[in-house]
């Protein structure tokens, strides 16, 4: 499948920006699911530097700089990305949950290095009781790793409601956890902090999915967001998406961006300004077939 | 007068100020357990005991004068009285045979050379971890992994530029490393001040024992930091980056800043424009080639690293990345300081160098691993626990020796739980080694901080070192947060001659002339005027109420002294206390109590121990750019007012006198702020500080003391020429009583009278006109032209006809006349900040999120 994905970010000021110095991970990048064919990049003003770089993850980074006055400032990323998903493995075939810490701590190769890195703490995945103790009633002895993983998904997507504004960025997980509502940036946050609690790999993945518009409505331009899951990694089989946000394993109606350990490693655009005052930000994200 | 007893005799010993014996369990670095000196020791105990004990004290006491008046100090976290504590230096210096420190210098440079090539791999290839001679989760788990900076090239291979070891003497006599320091190692800079102190408290003693000198190792640091610059530039631009007053050794950075010739800068003097590093200078954006950092890597940076760090530059990391400038310690250096590392480093160094590591670490266990967490668990009641890696909120070390049994079983079940979190270490009986206490030599438990620096020829090791003294004969730790004081490390030259080496350039050299002075950073300069101005406002205040106090004093009986309600409406005016408090509605003269509140309060914001504590604290923020004397005298000023500030009653003589004393050292400041300092912007903008401060204080008190017209108004005229310290040149100008007229002209439009509106007005026009975005522009700015107005406005002034005397018993003329003036001041210090001082807009960390 085809995607073309227009992403547009806007900060307005209240107060001129005098300096800004910016960080954007918004072009989708390679991976066994899906071939990137082209990203265009436009910022607006026109930035003085705009440099790609490649992050310790593998993600493509753009950074620029804005260093004359401006009130405003907006990111249009526009991607075309071949989506062809990967079907995830039989969940039954994939090795008991309690082998995995030990394997993934001893696999010394470059991806068991790599996955083991996605075991520890992180910035925005602090370990909480609570979320080890919820993770356990799927993770019983001796089951196959993504059977109780998929059932985990499942049940987050159950038990917890998608609400905006209800939740920051800076909101702990356990907070998350007793209120029961958050957007996918909680949802992936918190089932990521309850496989590592377990000692399984995880990282965080951001992205974009396509919706459905309502049977015999058009789909709206725009009205879709950018997004954010999880990927699980199963020794032998490598990495497998999970959508606990909409209770789904992501195949190819996801567009991968960038994945770190978490938000913090991949947050789309990122800056640190000089001034400004109160500001305003809209964002929105448009996934068509193209 | 000497004793009967035969030198050397046990009981001549026991009562010698000048020995000890040492224990038979530990080891003692000066003496054995018969209290006879090591052969090394032998000489510097002599010319010790040569002084005597008084002798001994009394240059003790000098050292600590030495040290407070330098202002040599050390910030303690957490503790009220913590900030500016005065270095606790002990004067008995640790020394060591050169033999023994040429073995530990090798041994320490090969040490950083290992931690170098551990650096480079973990930020590269990653060898280390594939092979599994380093367990990944002392790096992939480690907050001091920094991961934006992996695949950035440093330039000539190297990360680890300052190196410090923490160092004991263990009981078999070796030396242990206890810890390394390679973020941006503390102390070599009070290793520096220690050093002059001494050789400068026993200079003969200090020239008889043939010390190794410091200071090429700091010339070597220097050459080092040059080597890195991105740019071939005969003189790069070096700063010191400091998170800023605050930080527990904020003394040293500005200390070192000034020793090695860098600009110190905190986060917010610098920035990045086109992937390139920035120091904010009056005269605009200057580019910086190499920084050396004294701040945590991890918040160098906002945008790349942490988000919630105001103390950095954001965009740094892309300019590391780059390759546009060089910062010492590479960023994300860090990571191998936990002490996890340590068990490991013998494998590594015959792995990496191909050589055994020649000095031994101390046993350290990473509970991370089986083997070692059941050695751990079996032998814990032995072992200092210590959190795998360090952050604020880390648990402190547990020394499991002295805990309960059931304080053992719930530390077993911490470490169970999550082992990987914990180092144990082996206890080390740490050496003792002689200091001076209560008029005799006692002895104490000594660590040594030695530091090593990475040359074009390879790692070298400063001779010399920081040593660190247990505060207590009981006590273990040796920590300078927790109230250890410090002693010079003497290491001896043996065969080679002493050569002093000084940071000044050798006549080969040849310096390129600079003067502009237009990088002066920006937060420097508004500090700089903040200073004039709090010293002269502090000054004035100080006048007024020495005329006020010298009035009392007389035998007059208030209501003899008619000057008195416009002296006191003077003070009023000017904010600087209620005069409620210094005198009693009865008009009784003031009691002591009461007096002193005056004086000493922190309160009102004008209040003259306030505005000297404002002064202070600027001053301290910019010590590196004030001369030693200038510094000194500050403190001085605030300490006299400190000081006198605890005292429980103050009597009116008492008053008088230290009004007086501060009025002498307010003097000295002027005089060396003209005399000293090199007229350049800095100069400048204190110099407009005071002068912006004279003229509004002195408008004021004009305003307060001449427009209310009273029928005889000698008295209060003659009191404002002595506030004004004019009275001398009055004199002897005219002869008869003293009239407003002429005391008008002398204060106000007299040109030639440094203590007249004019001559500020004038002063000010001068400096401005030199400052650097006048020179460049065509058109006046704004400050010039509120200073061309004011000046016409006096000039234009006829003193005659503001002299007279309106309905209602005011002078209006004068009063409209000074009221325009008074805002002059405000103004023109508003416009200042403007044009050269602001760069204070925040900072924001946007996260993209709705």
């Amino acid at each position: 499948m085809l995607y073309r994905v227009t992403h547009v970010t806007t900060y307005a000021y209240e107060d001129s920006v005098s300096i800004s110095h910016n960080e954007t991970r918004v072009a989708p990048r390679r991976t066994p699911g899906q071939i990137p064919r082209r990203t265009q990049l436009l910022v607006e003003p026109m930035p003085v530097v705009l440099a790609q770089d490649v992050d310790y993850f593998g993600n493509i980074m753009h950074f620029f700089s804005l260093e004359e006055s401006h009130d405003r400032l907006s990111v249009t990323a526009v991607s075309e990305v071949d989506v062809t998903g990967v079907e995830p493995p039989a969940a039954q075939l994939t090795p008991a949950w309690e082998s995995v810490p030990d394997a993934v701590r001893r696999d010394r190769s470059y991806y068991g290095l790599e996955a083991f890195g996605f075991t520890f703490d992180s910035p925005f995945v602090r370990p909480e009781a609570e979320l080890e103790a919820y993770a356990r009633q799927s993770f019983e002895p001796g089951r196959p790793v993504l059977d109780a993983a998929f059932e985990l998904t499942r049940r987050i997507f159950q038990d917890f409601k998608y609400e905006s504004g209800v939740t920051t960025i800076a909101t702990p997980l356990g907070e998350v956890m007793r209120a029961r509502r958050g957007v996918c940036q909680d949802f992936a946050h918190l089932e990521i902090a309850m496989l590592r609690s377990l000692g399984l790999p995880a990282r965080y993945v951001s992205g974009y999915v396509r919706t459905h518009p309502p049977a015999g409505r058009a789909r709206l331009v725009g009205a879709d967001a950018s997004h954010a899951w999880l990927s699980l990694y199963v020794p032998g089989f490598g990495y497998v998406d999970l959508d606990p946000t909409n209770g789904t394993i992501p195949r190819e109606e996801h567009v991968t961006v960038a994945w770190g350990r978490d938000f913090g490693d991949v947050s789309p655009v990122k800056g640190v300004i000089l001034g400004g005052g109160e500001h305003s930000l809209t964002v929105s994200v448009d996934v068509a077939a193209a | 007068m000497t004793s009967a007893i035969p030198a050397g005799s046990p009981t001549d010993r026991a009562n010698d100020p000048f020995s000890y014996p040492a224990t038979a369990t530990g080891r003692d670095e000066a003496f054995d357990t018969n209290g006879v000196a090591h052969e090394h020791t032998a000489p510097l105990l002599r010319s010790l005991a040569a002084l005597g004990v008084d002798e001994m004290q009394r240059r003790w006491d000098q050292a600590r004068r030495l040290i407070r008046d330098n202002g040599v100090t050390y910030n303690v976290y957490g503790d009220p009285r913590g900030m500016d504590r005065p270095w606790e230096l002990d004067p008995v210096p640790m020394v060591l045979p050169s033999a023994e420190w040429a073995a530990i210098a090798r041994g320490l440079a090969q040490r950083a050379e290992l931690l170098n090539r551990i650096l480079l791999d973990l930020y590269g290839p990653q060898n280390l971890l594939a092979r599994g001679l380093l367990p990944p989760e002392l790096v992939l788990g480690s907050p001091g992994y920094l991961r934006p900076l992996r695949g950035v090239q440093v330039p000539s291979n190297t990360m680890l530029h300052l190196y410090g070891a923490d160092l004991a003497r263990a009981p078999d006599g070796g030396f242990r490393v206890l810890g390394d320091r390679t973020q941006a190692p503390s102390g070599g800079g009070y290793a520096l001040e220690n050093r002059i102190v001494l050789s400068r408290t026993m200079p003969r003693v200090f020239r008889d024992c043939r010390v190794q000198r410091l200071a090429s190792h700091y010339r070597s640091l220097r050459d080092t930091l040059r080597g890195l610059a991105p740019r071939a530039r005969e003189s790069p631009r070096i700063v010191l980056l400091t998170p800023g007053p605050h930080n527990e050794t904020y003394f040293e950075h500005a200390y070192l800043a000034r020793y090695l010739g860098f600009a110190l800068v905190e986060g917010a003097d610098l920035t990045v424009r086109d992937r390139r590093v920035y120091v904010k200078t009056l005269g605009g954006l200057e580019r910086v080639d190499v920084i050396l950092r004294r701040l945590d890597d991890a918040f160098c940076d906002p945008l790349s690293l942490r988000s919630d760090s105001s103390l950095g530059v954001a965009g740094l990391v892309h300019a590391v990345r780059a390759g546009h400038v060089a910062v010492a310690n590479a960023l994300g250096s860090g990571v191998v300081e936990t002490p996890a590392i340590l068990g490991f480093l013998p494998g590594l160094c015959r792995e990496l160098l191909g050589e055994d590591l020649r000095l031994p670490s101390v046993h350290t266990w990473w509970c991370g691993e089986p083997s070692a967490l059941s050695h751990v668990l079996d032998q814990l009641p032995k072992l200092v626990l210590k959190p795998t890696f360090w952050s604020p909120s880390a648990p402190e070390p547990v020394f499991a020796g002295r805990l309960s049994s059931a304080e053992l079983d719930a530390l077993r079940v911490r470490i169970r739980a999550k082992p990987e979190a914990y180092v144990a270490q082996e206890q080390v009986a740490l050496s003792t080694a002689p200091a001076w206490t209560r008029g005799r030599l006692e002895p104490r438990h000594v660590a040594i901080r030695a530091y090593v620096a990475s040359t074009s020829h390879g790692f070298q090791v400063m001779p010399g070192g920081l040593t660190r003294v247990a505060a207590t004969e009981e006590s273990l730790v040796v920590s300078m947060q927790r109230g250890a004081g410090s002693k010079d490390l003497w290491v001896l030259a043996e065969n080679e001659e002493v050569n002093p080496v000084t940071l000044l350039r050798t006549p080969a050299q040849r310096v390129e002339i600079l003067r502009s002075g237009g990088d002066l950073p920006s937060r420097v300069a508004d500090n700089l005027f903040w200073l004039g101005r709090y010293m002269e406002r502090a000054e004035g205040t100080v006048r007024l109420m020495r005329s006020l106090i010298a009035r009392l004093t007389d035998d007059s009986v208030p209501g003899e002294v008619p000057e008195l309600p416009t002296l006191l409406r003077a003070l009023e005016v000017n904010g600087d206390f209620d005069p409620g408090t210094l005198i009693t509605p009865t008009g009784t003269r003031a009691g002591g109590v009461d007096l002193s509140r005056a004086l000493f309060a922190d309160h009102p914001p004008h209040a003259l121990r306030a505005t000297v504590t404002a002064g202070h604290r600027a001053a301290s923020v910019v010590r590196d750019r004030l001369s030693s004397d200038t510094w000194h005298v500050v403190s001085r000023i605030h300490r006299l007012l400190d000081d006198a500030s605890r005292r429980p009653a103050f009597h009116l003589s008492d008053a008088f006198d230290l009004l007086g004393e501060l009025l002498l050292l307010f003097s000295a400041l002027s005089g060396l702020s003209r005399e000293n300092m090199t007229h350049g912007p800095g100069w400048r903008f204190s110099d407009m500080g005071r002068r912006v401060e004279r003229l509004h204080h002195t408008v004021r008190l004009l305003r307060g003391i001449l427009v209310p017209a009273d029928e005889d108004d000698v008295p209060a005229l003659e009191a404002l020429l002595e506030i004004a310290d004019s009275i001398i040149t009055y004199r002897t100008r005219y002869l008869g009583a003293i009239e407003v007229a002429p005391v008008l002209d002398l204060l106000l439009t007299d040109e030639s009278n440094p203590r007249s509106v004019a001559y500020q007005l004038l002063a000010l026009d001068e400096h401005i006109a030199e400052l650097p975005r006048a020179r460049r522009s065509a058109t006046r700015p704004e400050e010039a032209r509120i200073v061309l107005r004011a000046l016409a406005r006096v000039q234009l002034a006829d003193v005659h006809a503001l002299s007279a005397v309106g309905t209602g018993a005011t002078r209006e003329t004068l009063d409209a006349q000074l009221a325009e003036l008074e805002h002059v001041g405000p103004a023109l210090a508003e416009s200042l900040t403007r044009s050269y001082l602001t760069h204070a807009e925040p900072t924001q960390s946007l996260d993209g999120l709705t």
